[in-house]
């Protein structure tokens, strides 16, 4: 019988300031003031996913941004009859922002593919501390269309050929 | 106690002052005679002293005369409280029965009246405006027939003095009565206006503070004191002028009173130099005169309470003075026991401004027929569900369940017969139990039953959480629940019996989840108090907010070499915390995470300030107690704001070691020290079976750990008794304590449980999750279909093709109605709605 602080030992340093470093990191979050920074680094949690849990289920509203820590984990897309693995997602990457700006059910699952820690945002914590910040909302929001229109044009000028079909469906960024 | 048949709002001020109180009334009728014949024996008594005793210089009249004249005031001094108490008496009850009957009648009033009425207004009401009316109604009679008596005793006494004395010196009340209705009638209106001004008043600022995120949100302060600033200076000149006008009528009458005796002076004086009236007589002459004032003043008193109570009820009985749409209860029948099938034709439902949101409706049911309603926001899905659940008074057409008319029934037979789900469901305050037996209480209620026989079995209760997918949440509860000592002794043993069974089972499979209670390794998610002790205080001053000023625990720390570095650690907390939320709301979200207390920000932010100008062991005691109360608090695994040194965390296991010796020496039975085979009163249910502590608060890991404690509860049958104890957990005002997901299943569950003939759904599943959505249809396809009608708002499309009948809305018509495949096949609406969505 032991506690298991493993590499997640909250003794080793201090969470809140590394929490702090990687916020002013991500792009998502990189208009705002250090004051929002510190109060988004309270608020989130770090969690560890085994290898095979799901971090969200299509469907679901979770509500929730992640920012992998370290593990990789698959995005996949459920049909009624086969599963399909979309793209990888690995440390270093965030992903959640349009989860945390309004309720949104998923369109895909995110499975951990070896063993995971993350930071996790919930949108009501995100939310409320927005609400602190009134100027914050319109950074946040100019960020996300231009995240948006960025995969867009990504999207068209793909050289890819297997894209050429896609692109006769294009046109978020025009919503 | 009022079987009136008229409306509480319709009943005149003055039916108050009987109905139910003639009895008190009558005695204080009694008493007021008798009071009134005691006031006058002092008068003739002073008279009879001045000119019989001391002029005759008797001293065995004088002492009789003067025994009288004490007993007589003794009487009347003591006959005044009995007439004050029973004047409360009547008063107060008056009062409470108007509130009970205002709060009765509101409660019955249709939706719509509420659109339009702030609850501050109703609040103000039942609260303030009617408590003049209180006071008016106990003094309807005592004062008037007091005074009254009085004033008669005393003039016909003046006027057996000396009738021409008499009549000059009572001749300035005439006058009086004249000038003074003239003033009131200016204060009434003042009043009225004050009345609807201050009524504005508390509906604006019960809007503000409801609408407070909005005003944040928009900085819009200048904006909303601007609105509030102009109604209360309006609220000022009103009562201004209300109060002048109320002290001109004390002023004039105070004048005329004064001006009395002036009269007496010359005129008695006058008539005693010419030996026309005795000595005695004047001075009795100005006492009863000067007597005569109080009453007086109490009249004009009560007549301005009289015009104050009367304008004050009349305004809010009028404002509440509308009709429940529906009868409470059938009249002349019980209620009925319906068939479900449900006909509507020609249903229209027109707003007061002429807006149509239903328009020439019909559709029909069978009994046990489930119906889908799609469509738009907007498009009139809920107006439908909320006419034909009698929640709306439709305008136009027929809607009949089991071929009654719905706007002809009671709320008793719809209550026995419909169950209705919100689409935002109201959780009050209670416990959960009491929410789930919300609709079954207030049933039984209504059909006049015992307050808790016929109410759903535990089991039944049981199987309506396991069916809407509560359960879960229900058993947490249960599971985060503190016993207190001498309570449930039985399941306390049996939850030491099966710990061990749990660790050997999934101790290894919860490793990541659980910290597990241990003598040798510091608790990164318990507190630095609890990780010195080590288990729980049996005495109060050991209990852990006491700690940081208990002088044998402080020595103990001292002893330990733990007093600086708790003192350095309880600093960097304060810091770091004030830093992060030093200027954030007092909002539960921002304090989740802190050691610091929503409440004690603001102290702990002056703390800073003052750390900034000294060393530590500068500072006073109190503050170090501040600190200290913070360093014993932390636990790493949860305020994150600062890194626990290692070098403190040797010392705490250091300090662990030494706290067990020294109380075991010198405090022996003050602590219970965690032991496998001892309950932790100290800790949770939940704790006290995983002999730990579960690391993380998040959903994965609580699904984690219930899997295994669920298993593991059923095979000790004590899953039943968990689940009781959770039942009675506290979900907080409007139920804030639950997730809105949790919320609308409880607002299922208690539907559920009433087992309803015909079940209205309105987007009641909206906030759940795809499991716990997919899991309540399946509950209503495998349980209800053929048994219960049901109406459903559909806001997903994904759960519609189960249903029987699916009927798509637009601009308050239905456009297509019919089974799913048949609308897909005639590619209509449906088929577009279906498609555009994928």
């Amino acid at each position: 019988m032991s506690s298991s602080p493993g590499n997640n030992d909250p003794a080793m340093s201090c969470e809140f300031k590394e929490n702090l470093k990687i916020f002013r990191e991500i792009p998502f979050f990189a208009g705002l003031s250090l004051e929002a920074h510190k109060v988004f680094a309270y608020l989130c949690r770090r969690e560890t996913y085994q290898a095979g849990d799901y971090l969200f289920r299509q469907g679901d509203d979770d509500g929730q941004a992640f920012y992998i820590l370290s593990g990789s984990a698959k995005i996949t897309r459920q049909t009624d009859t086969a599963t399909t693995d979309i793209a990888q997602c690995e440390a270093g990457e965030f992903l959640g922002s349009m989860a945390l700006m309004g309720t949104q059910r998923r369109l895909f699952s995110l499975q951990a593919k070896t063993d995971i820690r993350s930071l996790v945002l919930a949108r009501e914590k995100f939310s409320r501390a927005m609400q602190q910040f009134p100027e914050l909302m319109p950074k946040a929001i100019a960020s996300l269309i231009q995240r948006v229109c960025l995969w867009e044009e990504r999207l068209l000028t793909d050289p890819a050929q297997s894209c050429d079909q896609c692109r006769t469906k294009a046109g978020v960024s025009l919503l | 106690m009022t079987p009136t048949d008229k409306p509480v709002t319709q009943r005149s001020l003055f039916s108050w002052v009987l109905s139910g109180n003639l009895k008190l009334q009558l005695l204080l009728v009694v008493v007021i005679m008798v009071t009134v014949f005691a006031r006058v024996v002092p008068l003739e008594m002073q008279k009879r002293i001045v000119n019989q005793a001391i002029n005759l210089r008797k001293m065995d009249l004088l002492l009789t005369y003067c025994g009288i004249y004490l007993a007589a005031v003794i009487v009347a001094g003591g006959l005044k409280y009995l007439i004050n108490v029973l004047e409360t008496v009547i008063g107060q009850r008056a009062l409470a029965e108007m509130r009970k009957g205002l709060y009765h009648h509101i409660l019955t009033l249709p939706l719509n009246f509420f659109r339009k009425t702030q609850p501050g207004m109703v609040v103000s009401s039942l609260v303030t405006e009617l408590t003049t009316a209180g006071t008016f109604v106990g003094m309807a009679l005592a004062v008037p027939v007091t005074n009254v008596l009085t004033l008669l005793a005393f003039a016909g006494y003046l006027l057996w003095l000396n009738p021409l004395l008499a009549v000059v010196s009572l001749s300035i009340y005439p006058i009086v009565l004249l000038l003074v209705p003239l003033l009131q009638k200016q204060a009434n209106k003042s009043n009225k206006q004050r009345v609807d001004v201050t009524r504005t008043l508390s509906s604006r600022i019960a809007e503000s503070i409801s609408g407070i995120h909005e005003i944040h949100s928009n900085g819009a302060y200048p904006l909303e004191n601007k609105k509030y600033d102009r109604l209360i200076d309006r609220l000022l000149k009103i009562r201004t002028r209300w109060s002048l006008y109320k002290y001109g009528v004390k002023t004039l009458n105070n004048f005329f009173n004064n001006l009395s005796p002036f009269l007496i002076f010359i005129l008695g004086g006058y008539l005693a130099m010419k030996g026309r009236l005795e000595l005695g007589a004047l001075v009795a002459f100005l006492s009863a005169q000067e007597k005569l004032y109080n009453p007086w003043k109490e009249m004009i008193e009560f007549y301005q309470v009289y015009q104050d109570a009367s304008v004050r009820y009349r305004r809010t009985m009028t404002y509440f003075n509308r009709m429940p749409e529906h009868a409470l209860a059938p009249a002349d029948r019980t209620a009925y026991h319906l068939d479900a099938d449900l006909q509507i034709k020609d249903l229209s439902f027109v707003t007061e401004g002429g807006i149509a949101l239903l328009d020439n409706i019909s559709l029909d049911l069978k009994a046990g027929e489930h119906l889908a309603l799609v469509g738009f926001s907007g498009s009139g899905k809920s107006t439908l569900a909320q006419c034909v659940g009698q929640l709306y008074k439709y305008t136009g057409g027929i809607v009949k369940i089991g071929n009654q008319e719905v706007a002809q029934l009671s709320k008793k037979d719809m209550i026995n017969n419909v169950g209705f789900v919100a689409q935002h469901p109201f959780i009050f305050e209670g416990t959960i139990e009491e929410n789930l037996l919300y609709g079954c209480s207030a049933a039984l209620a209504g059909n006049g039953h015992q307050e808790d026989g016929g109410l759903p079995s535990l089991d039944d209760r049981i199987a309506v959480l396991q069916h809407t997918g509560i359960f879960t949440d229900v058993l947490r509860f249960g599971l985060i629940t503190l016993l207190t000592p001498g309570i449930h002794e039985d399941l306390t043993r049996r939850i030491v019996n099966v710990r061990r069974n749990f660790q050997a089972d999934f101790g290894e499979l919860l490793a990541d989840h659980v910290e597990f209670f241990s003598d040798d390794s510091y608790l990164y998610h318990s507190s630095i108090s609890e990780n010195l002790t080590l288990g729980s205080a049996n005495r109060p001053e050991f209990e852990p907010a006491q700690l940081p000023t208990n002088s044998y625990f402080r020595n103990f720390l001292d002893k330990a070499d733990l007093t600086r570095p708790l003192l350095s650690l309880g600093s960097g907390l304060t810091r770091q915390t004030v830093d992060i939320l030093g200027n954030l709301p007092p909002d539960e979200v921002f304090f989740e995470q802190s050691p610091i207390n929503a409440t004690e920000l603001d102290d702990y932010k002056l703390l800073v300030q003052r750390l900034k100008q000294a060393r530590l062991h500068q500072l006073s005691e109190s503050d170090q107690q501040m600190l200290l109360t913070l360093a014993l608090r932390f636990t790493p695994g949860v305020h994150k704001m600062v890194g626990l040194p290692s070098v403190l965390e040797d010392l705490i296991l250091e300090g662990r070691a030494l706290f067990r010796d020294k109380v075991a020496a010198e405090h022996p039975g003050a602590f219970s020290f965690f032991q496998q085979d001892e309950y932790l009163y100290s800790q949770t249910i939940l704790n006290n079976i995983l002999f730990g502590k579960p690391t993380s608060s998040s959903h994965q890991t609580q699904e984690k750990i219930n899997q295994s404690i669920i298993q593991l509860l059923i095979e000790e049958d004590l899953l039943e008794t968990i689940l009781e104890i959770g039942m009675q957990f506290e979900v907080g005002t409007k139920g804030d304590k639950l997730s809105g997901g949790q919320r609308q299943k409880l607002a299922i569950a208690r539907a559920f449980l009433k087992n309803p003939r015909l079940l209205i759904m309105d987007e009641a599943t909206s906030a759940l999750d795809n499991n716990s959505q997919a899991r309540i249809q399946n509950l209503i396809d495998s349980r209800y279909k053929g048994k219960s009608t049901l109406i459903s708002v559909v806001h997903r499309l994904d759960i519609v093709k189960k249903f029987d009948k699916i009927a798509v809305m637009r601009a308050g018509k239905i456009v297509e109605i019919g089974t799913y495949e048949e609308l897909i096949n005639q590619k209509g609406v449906l088929y577009e709605l279906v498609a555009g969505k994928q």
